[in-house]
């Protein structure tokens, strides 16, 4: 039997070496390692043997076949080597021309899907807007100090006699009022995201720029869902070390009113140049006040609900370290900048 | 509102343990922000950020009164020091040495006093350094006495010359439209009406209430007797003065936030005291006091499971009152029912339930409140949201090589058509209008490029202003971009991709129009409707399109059901025309489409000079083309080019 298979595996190399073309390869090795292949068929016999013999042949078998393969593919190397052209991989390719979305497309995006997972509802209002949807809706009467603070751009026009100015929206909260009258019934989980418009041009400010809008309505809403939900966007936004803070804060359209905070991921919350002792500014938020939810037309004795509007510029820079010196570079068009990011 | 805070000033008021990184950082957490603490010889002063509802603690005291509230929640030991006065005051509605007439209206409490044969002079150092540290300049006692009081108190005082007041007679009153008045830093106005402003005895205006003193009755170096002068008014009528003869002071800033009236007694007593010891006067025993209606205690109520639903956590009734106590409030309860009287430095900003759970929720500390996300039902989703759409579009672009930009849609006079609207206050002239084309900031945006060496693609999506009669514009949102450097039909195939990706039915026809070279411009249809253009632009070998979005996305779907794959396989060939000049080969095409059912596609692949090679799909749904099929339509072809375009097969 050894025998046998000796001179079957020399049989065999003597005809792998003369053969010239590549499907005469193959065909020899259908006739010894194929299915039905010679050395296939003495495996099969390997059952006639006395048992203490059976293991030495079978290893016997099984080397011949590795090495015969072992050729196969040396010689099938050497076939086509010699058919080879001179090929150069390593030249560069041509690569198709590479577009490019706009930063705050992407920050856009990036925060949507955040809140679209716990089931927030894109929406987008009105730039051009009523003073009364901006303001007095929002519990700012028409004397209140504290319009001030919003440097609107008032548009030329007649007023309104039911809504007052036309002003460019100088926040997304402007959607607030519009979102509950839209809805009409809680829920409300509103993402707003749109362009806004204050008085106010340096190097971290452009007269135009984008908010986003949190806006929740429903039986029993509380603080700790605010929280719940900051924190949330904290950590999906900007990793899962990070942490959020509440501070006290004063905004006509929600009452208590917080300032967010969150922590600095340059000192990890020890206290840096950064930042104020380990904590950076996000943004407001507050519970909804009962006068916003009057003049969705909810009942605020029967809901409640929190808000919260941050810039997405200002949000997405403090997230990815991009360090744009001038923040109105993301407005010049310019291409050797936009294709940066 | 911010203001600076000496360490040193504020432990006149407070007696604390906390050193002054705690109480900046536990402030911070519950009450007034200390952005930053900056250091003065031994002392610390608090960089102090307060929110303009509480105008209350815009002051050393008030701050101390914050403070004293706050750390002890943070286990700090701190007691709120009380002002003390030296002797006793009589406050009268009448004294015999000044007449006056007050409309409460305007000023809702009236105090003043005479203090007697006073010297001007420098202010002893104690004043002078307090002052230096929080940034202001000493003058002389009399100025300095006013700043260090509202500093202290957050009320501002003012000074007269007493005997510059003719007859000794004031009449507090409100402006007529055109009546001036000079200033003490020399400025005239001409008053709008409506103002706050006091005429003495020879109907001379001599105060400009809560702005600023008149010239002709300001306490100069000779004054002997100075009329000193405490008052709170009508904030509405302050900030509109102040806004329209554009006159900030950090008097006025105070006032139009609404000050406690009980404070201006406080502040006279304080300033008594103070003018008799540094100025050396002496003051009259009756202190002119006009308050017709005092404070009455306010109160608001609310209850144990309100307080407890909105803050989402479980507190007792003691709690709650240890939360409030120290703030001012008394806190009375009737089984679950909390009636919290509110002090007077505190009315005008506490009016709901809600208001308390704010204050018991800042002192228990934001910070010890858990946090969940909410449960409940989801909202519905918008049908057919624009979002989506208009993602799909950029995602598209951008694959094929387009940038993203964002423009202003506040433009300059050139960048608009027709009417647009236009801003009462803009920044400057460059972005006076709200855009009603895309072109012009497109256009504007690829010119600001025209540096860059390589051929660009750059598209927006952004709205566009459409004035509407006695409504708000008609917001279109557009997709616009421009190819510069770029070939036509490369430009054109891109649009086109752009279309069969989104799956959008379209059709070209020629139309001339304005900034657009002729015979270059393409209306882009859907079936009969006009979606969008595109085209060479005259200048700067740019080429535009636009489209209106809401239309793309609302228009024609190719999407028709499902058909089978053929069955049977296409014959493909090539076949080359040579046509005369100007033929336009667009319209070959549509012809060739049409000429038979069997002609299933046909695509332009080659050009040279005057010859074409179209590549052309024979197909038939039910059985394979013979060779004599096929050469039966390509007989068509050639015979209908020719006789229609005047074609030769090559």
């Amino acid at each position: 039997m050894r025998e046998e298979i000796i001179s079957l595996k020399n049989e065999a190399i003597a005809q792998i070496m003369e053969t010239s073309s590549i499907s005469e390869l193959e065909n020899l090795r259908i006739i010894y390692s194929g299915r039905n292949g010679k050395l296939t068929s003495l495996i099969k016999k390997l059952k006639e043997f006395p048992k203490d013999k059976r293991k030495q042949v079978g290893i016997l078998i099984n080397e011949t076949k590795n090495s015969l393969n072992q050729i196969i593919s040396s010689q099938k190397n050497k076939l086509s080597s010699s058919s080879r052209k001179w090929f150069d991989p390593t030249i560069p390719g041509i690569k198709p021309k590479l577009g490019n979305l706009h930063l705050v497309t992407k920050a856009i995006r990036e925060i949507s899907l955040i809140f679209e997972k716990i089931g927030f509802v894109r929406v987008r209002y009105p730039e051009v807007e009523w003073g009364y949807f901006a303001f007095e809706a929002l519990n700012m009467p028409k004397t209140h100090p504290a319009r001030d603070e919003w440097e609107t751009f008032f548009v030329d026009s007649k007023l309104n006699s039911k809504f007052g100015q036309t002003v460019l929206t100088p926040h997304t909260s402007s959607g607030q009022v519009r979102e509950m009258l839209r809805v009409k019934t809680p829920p409300i989980r509103m993402i707003n995201i749109a362009k806004c418009y204050r008085r106010q041009s340096d190097v971290s400010h452009t007269q135009m720029f984008h908010q986003f809008e949190g806006l929740v309505i429903d039986k029993d809403i509380s603080i700790i869902n605010l929280k719940g939900t900051l924190d949330y966007f904290a950590k999906n936004f900007f990793g899962n070390k990070r942490k959020t803070r509440l501070r006290p804060y004063d905004f006509r359209f929600t009452e208590p009113s917080f300032e967010v905070d969150i922590s600095c991921d340059i000192c990890n919350g020890k206290g840096c140049k950064l930042c104020k002792e380990g904590w950076l500014e996000l943004g407001g938020a507050g519970m909804v006040h009962p006068n916003v939810l009057k003049a969705g037309k909810i009942d605020p004795k029967k809901y409640s609900g929190f808000a919260f509007g941050w810039g997405v510029e200002r949000t997405y820079m403090m997230k990815s370290g991009i360090k744009i010196p001038d923040i109105r570079f993301l407005y010049s068009s310019d291409l050797n900048i936009l294709k940066q990011y | 509102m911010d203001i600076l805070i000496p360490n040193s000033w504020l432990k006149e008021f407070l007696e604390t343990n906390a050193t002054p990184k705690n109480i900046a950082r536990f402030l911070s957490l519950s009450g007034p922000s200390v952005e930053k603490i900056s250091k003065d010889g031994d002392d610390s002063i608090y960089h102090t950020e307060i929110t303009t509802n509480r105008v209350d603690a815009v002051s050393v005291y008030g701050f101390a009164r914050e403070a004293s509230a706050i750390l002890p929640r943070f286990g700090k030991k701190a007691k709120l020091l009380p002002l003390k006065f030296k002797s006793k005051y009589n406050f009268f509605d009448k004294v015999d040495y000044l007449d006056v007439e007050v409309d409460s209206k305007l000023c809702t409490r009236f105090t003043a006093v005479l203090i007697n044969d006073v010297k001007i002079k420098d202010s002893p150092q104690f004043i002078k350094e307090k002052l230096i540290k929080i940034e202001l300049r000493p003058i002389n006692n009399i100025i300095d006495i006013s700043n260090y009081i509202m500093h202290e108190l957050g009320q501002p005082l003012h000074t007269f010359d007493y005997d510059k007041i003719k007859g000794s007679k004031m009449i507090l009153r409100e402006s007529k439209k055109g009546e001036k008045i000079t200033t003490l830093d020399n400025k005239t106005f001409t008053l709008p009406g409506g103002d706050i402003v006091i005429e003495d005895g020879e109907k001379r205006l001599i105060d400009l209430c809560g702005i600023m003193g008149g010239k002709n009755s300001m306490v100069d170096k000779n004054t002997k007797n100075v009329l000193l002068f405490v008052q709170t008014y009508n904030p509405v009528k302050i900030r509109k003065t102040s806004m329209t003869l554009a006159q900030k002071s950090e008097a006025s800033i105070l006032f139009e936030k609404d000050l406690d009236e009980e404070l201006v007694s406080t502040a006279m007593k304080r300033s008594i005291d103070l003018f008799e010891k540094i100025t050396e006067g002496k003051s009259e025993n009756l202190i002119l006091d006009i308050y017709p209606n005092p404070y009455k205690i306010k109160s608001v109520k609310t209850n144990l499971s309100f307080i407890n639903k909105s803050l989402g956590e479980n507190l007792n009734k003691e709690d709650i009152s240890n939360s409030l106590t120290p703030l001012g409030f008394k806190s009375k309860w009737q089984k679950d029912n909390l009636t919290l009287e509110v002090p007077s430095f505190r009315a005008k900003d506490i009016d709901i339930p809600e208001d308390i759970v704010e204050e018991v929720a800042r002192i228990y500390g934001y910070y010890n409140l858990q946090s969940k996300l909410m449960k409940g039902r989801l909202p519905e989703k918008l049908f057919n949201s624009p979002f989506d759409f208009e993602n799909k579009l950029k995602d598209v672009l951008s694959g094929f090589g387009g940038v993203e930009i964002y423009t202003y849609s506040l433009v300059p006079e050139t960048f608009i058509e027709n009417s647009a609207l236009k801003l009462k206050n803009p920044l400057g002239k460059d972005t006076e209008y709200l855009r009603n084309t895309m072109l012009s900031s497109i256009k504007d945006a690829a010119i600001k490029n025209s540096g860059y060496e390589e051929p660009f693609h750059i598209f927006e999506i952004a709205n566009i202003y459409i004035p509407q009669k006695q409504n708000l514009p008609n917001e279109k949102m557009m997709l616009a971009g421009i190819f510069s450097k770029y070939d036509f039909s490369k430009a054109k195939g891109t649009i086109e991709a752009l279309l069969e990706k989104i799956k959008k039915d379209y059709s070209f026809e020629i139309e001339e129009k304005k900034e657009f070279l002729p015979n270059h411009r393409l209306k882009i249809m859907n079936g009969k409707n006009e979606i969008g253009e595109f085209g060479t632009l005259e200048k700067n070998d740019l080429i535009y399109y636009e489209f209106d979005i809401r239309l793309l996305q609302k228009l024609g779907n190719k999407l028709k059901g499902f058909k089978n794959p053929p069955k049977y396989p296409a014959q493909i060939e090539d076949l080359t025309f040579s046509f005369p000049e100007r033929t336009k080969i667009g319209k070959v095409i549509d012809s060739i489409k049409n000429l038979d059912k069997q002609i299933a596609k046909i695509e332009l692949i080659d050009t040279f000079k005057n010859s074409f090679t179209f590549r052309i799909w024979y197909q038939n749904p039910n059985k394979t083309l013979t060779n004599k099929d096929v050469e039966s339509i390509r007989k068509k072809v050639i015979s209908n080019l020719s006789s229609k375009f005047g074609a030769n097969i090559k």
